[in-house]
């Protein structure tokens, strides 16, 4: 990282516009101010997209259609398919996209907060509407009939983006900073294999404009690749420098490698093998190829002494490149530190200070199903998304911290979002129940045969199987003693069964309600 | 290695091909299904992964296994199965041992695989079949797949872009009852050659279709210990919930699991209700 001091503070009403400093010195001028240049005449055809768009989204909820999230972008993108770009240079603050395997929704709802302690407006897309259209909707929303962003734009936007729709993502929106998180194998029938993603988002990274930043995991090989020969734009690399390994593990050597799924073994540049003198968990660690001596590039924002809380939360020291602060996070596990350090160098990227930064990530409470605790019939619900075999490990890994009798309910579906092939649980490693205190286990969901047969061949006995979701977390709940914790394991529309039904039931507000206004 | 005493308990060898390079699609769930089935039985399964530069020893394994993986690895595994694996692995499909291979290793159990673009691969012609990618135009196939397989059915997931066709001297694994298949052509899946089965189907294969995974243990035990010690070894297990989650597949594809005919194909439900 070159310029993390130079970059314009942010914060306050005299904040420029979306100027990054380019390394590039042909390029004086911001390219964010001269995107709005381009598009400084009145659009009357994106003020027809606009209202168009909003129009079809007040509809849907009025018809209650949902929460119509993605309605509005599909709708004005087809009457005007430059709209995004238009809103989007509009931007005073410029956006950040975010994409990757895990850990995108809580990444991006880090980086809001840590932009929000900053002073900043900060619009979101909202959960699971991340496809173009949903990154659309998200500024319709926010846009006047007169073609102009509300507020004239004095914002700056986070969107998580899903990992197929990144390209097409990042060459309408020219983000100011992009952020990937990790690469790990995630449906198969849907994405394709690892090396097809990590194509997909080298061809986002060839298109980004001059004074970009990319935030990238200096940890994952795959990813810490992706920047290249890309020498025209700043990277911010985030890593773990050391963290313990929890006493549940797996000793290292063949009884490991039998158990833990790594998606990436082999070099990025040459393919020889890679070797590992750190791996946290999958190939997260401290990487170097012993071929053509291609290693992990060293992290300009990093967490050290990494401690955990169980499922309350986890301590680390952040480096950055102006600071340390002890940072204290609400959501368990070293999956959660390297969202946290996304987000942090995000905020990096865009020179926001280090107060700042820690402010915003010890404020940051779980997102909708991500580690997020709802009080229901005097117990207490918590659910943990977990929807590919590194999610449901890691979700696993943090559940091992909790040492009173466990009551879950573990939900597999396969419907299109959730990937329709669950050859994947027999990747995760539910061998780790085995050891645990568990109560009462219940499996639902569409295939939630599958996954007791999963349990029986990891030794677990004694399952309740319930593929209805509303009966399977009523008889979860009835399993689980008054005051008692009962821990949900979802896939992810397993998660929005489980949730509509406790908004059902009264215990949960609508998840559009609690979005960002 | 011939001694391995019953007295002992039994000991089945189980090799495990290129497990760094091929776990793509649950590879892990076969070998599981295979390890725990033995575990209830008393015997041991040893499981000995055969990496790149390993040959194959002979009268080492009771049994292989294959997987699938990404097409990069797809390279270097054909390399070193043509080279290095050639003679052990040919040593040991003439001594009939039992042999699985799913997606990628079927692929390269045949006599080529042709991509797109770019040099064909050669497989080691196990199979007298070979594959055909037809380009990203032609959709890959991906779903749900039932097949009648010896008087039963097999359930699981296939996801391949090449189609595979059989030559005149292949017999198919079965006849497509839901799904692609081979080719979504031919209404056949998979192929068979003495004791190696090829086929599509993982999701993981084996743990849903107790009965295919037993044969394959069937035949390892009569390999090595003779069919009476083998009889007497491979006792029933209580399959209620594998076939429970079997049949939940078959009546998802339209099929009755009910209506099984002695030649393994499955009366619909769609038909039946007619």
């Amino acid at each position: 990282m070159k310029h993390p001091t130079t970059e314009p503070p942010l914060g306050g009403e005299t904040a420029p516009p979306a100027a990054t400093t380019s390394s590039s010195a042909a390029a004086p001028e911001s390219a964010a101010r001269g995107r709005r240049r381009l598009w400084s005449g009145q659009r009357p055809r994106a003020a027809l997209a606009i209202v168009a768009g909003r129009s079809a989204g007040a509809l849907a909820r009025r018809l209650r259609l949902g929460g119509g999230t993605s309605l509005p972008g599909l709708v004005a993108r087809w009457l005007d398919p430059q709209v995004l770009a238009y809103l989007g240079a509009q931007l005073r603050h410029g956006s950040v996209a975010i994409t990757g395997t895990n850990g995108k929704t809580t990444t991006s709802g880090f980086a809001a907060v840590v932009l929000r302690r900053a002073g900043l407006r900060v619009w979101r897309n909202r959960e699971g509407a991340n496809l173009l259209r949903g990154v659309a909707a998200a500024l319709i929303i926010r846009g006047k009939p007169t073609g102009h962003l509300r507020r004239g734009g004095d914002a700056a936007a986070v969107f998580e983006v899903d990992e197929a729709a990144f390209p097409a993502v990042v060459a309408e929106l020219r983000p100011r900073v992009i952020a990937v998180t990790n690469l790990f194998r995630d449906q198969l029938d849907r994405y394709g294999e690892v090396d097809t993603v990590a194509e997909h988002w080298r061809r986002a990274i060839s298109t980004l404009v001059p004074g970009a930043q990319l935030v990238l995991n200096a940890d994952d090989p795959a990813v810490a690749s992706l920047a290249g020969s890309d020498t025209a734009h700043t990277t911010v690399y985030f890593g773990v420098e050391e963290a313990p390994r929890d006493d549940t593990d797996v000793p290292d050597g063949a009884a490991r490698a039998a158990v833990e799924v790594v998606d990436t073994r082999t070099c990025p540049r040459c393919r020889a093998g890679l070797v590992f003198s750190r791996r946290f968990y999958s190939h997260l660690g401290h990487w170097s190829c012993p071929a053509c001596g291609y290693a992990r590039p060293q992290p300009d924002v990093q967490a050290r002494a990494v401690e955990s809380e169980g499922l309350d939360g986890v301590r680390f020291v952040l480096v950055t490149p102006v600071g340390e602060r002890a940072v204290r996070l609400s959501l368990p596990g070293l999956y959660n530190v390297y969202n946290a350090l996304a987000a942090a160098a995000v905020g990096v990227a865009m020179g926001v200070e280090l107060t700042q930064i820690r402010e915003g990530l010890e404020r940051f409470t779980p997102a909708f199903g991500r580690a997020e605790r709802i009080a229901a019939a005097s117990r207490d619900v918590r659910l943990l998304l977990a929807k590919n075999p590194t999610g449901i490990n890691e979700v696993l890994r943090a559940l091992g911290a909790v040492r009173e009798p466990l009551h879950l309910l573990l939900a597999l579906n396969d419907r299109a979002a959730d990937g329709e092939d669950v050859s994947w649980i027999w990747d995760a490693d539910f061998e780790r129940v085995a050891a645990m205190p568990v109560a009462a286990l219940t499996v639902g969901g569409t295939r939630a045969y599958d996954l007791a047969l999963r349990l029986k061949y990891a030794g677990i006995a004694g399952v309740g199987i319930e593929p209805e979701l509303a009966p399977a977390l009523t008889l979860a709940l009835e399993r689980t003693p008054v005051g008692g914790t009962l821990y949900v394991i979802p896939t992810y529309t397993a998660m929005l069964s489980v949730r509509g039904e406790l908004e059902r039931r009264g215990y949960a507000a609508p998840y559009w309600e609690q979005q960002d206004a | 290695m011939r001694e391995r005493e019953r007295s002992e308990g039994a000991t089945l060898v189980l090799g495990h091909l290129y497990p760094e390079q091929l776990n793509v699609y649950g590879d892990r769930g076969n070998i599981l299904t295979l390890t725990q089935r033995c575990a209830w039985r008393g015997i041991r399964l040893e499981v000995t992964a055969l990496e790149l530069g390993a040959p194959i020893q002979p009268d080492a394994f009771d049994m292989l296994f294959i997987g699938g993986g990404q097409d990069r690895e797809q390279e270097e595994v054909a390399r070193d199965l043509r080279t290095v694996k050639h003679e052990g692995l040919w040593a040991a499909v003439e001594a009939d041992v039992p042999m699985l291979a799913v997606c990628g290793g079927y692929q390269l159990f045949a006599r080529f695989y042709r991509p797109a673009e770019g040099p064909e691969l050669e497989g080691i012609g196990i199979f007298d079949a070979w594959t055909i990618h037809k380009g990203k135009a032609t959709p890959r196939c991906v779903g749900n797949v039932a097949l009648a397989w010896a008087g039963s059915t097999l359930v699981g997931f296939e996801n391949h872009g090449g189609r595979t066709y059989l030559g005149p001297q292949a017999r198919a694994l079965g006849q497509v009852l839901a799904g692609h298949g081979n080719n979504g052509e031919d209404q056949r899946e998979g192929c068979v050659h003495r004791n190696v089965f090829g086929t599509y189907v993982h999701g993981s294969l084996l743990p849903k279709n107790p009965h295919f995974a037993d044969h394959l243990l069937h035949l390892a035990l009569a390999q090595r210990f003779g069919d009476d010690v083998c009889a007497a070894l491979l006792t029933p297990l209580d399959d209620g919930l594998e076939w429970q989650a079997h049949d939940v597949m078959l009546r998802r594809l339209g099929l009755d699991p009910g209506k099984v005919r002695s030649d393994g194909t499955v009366e619909s439900t769609a038909a039946a209700a007619l």
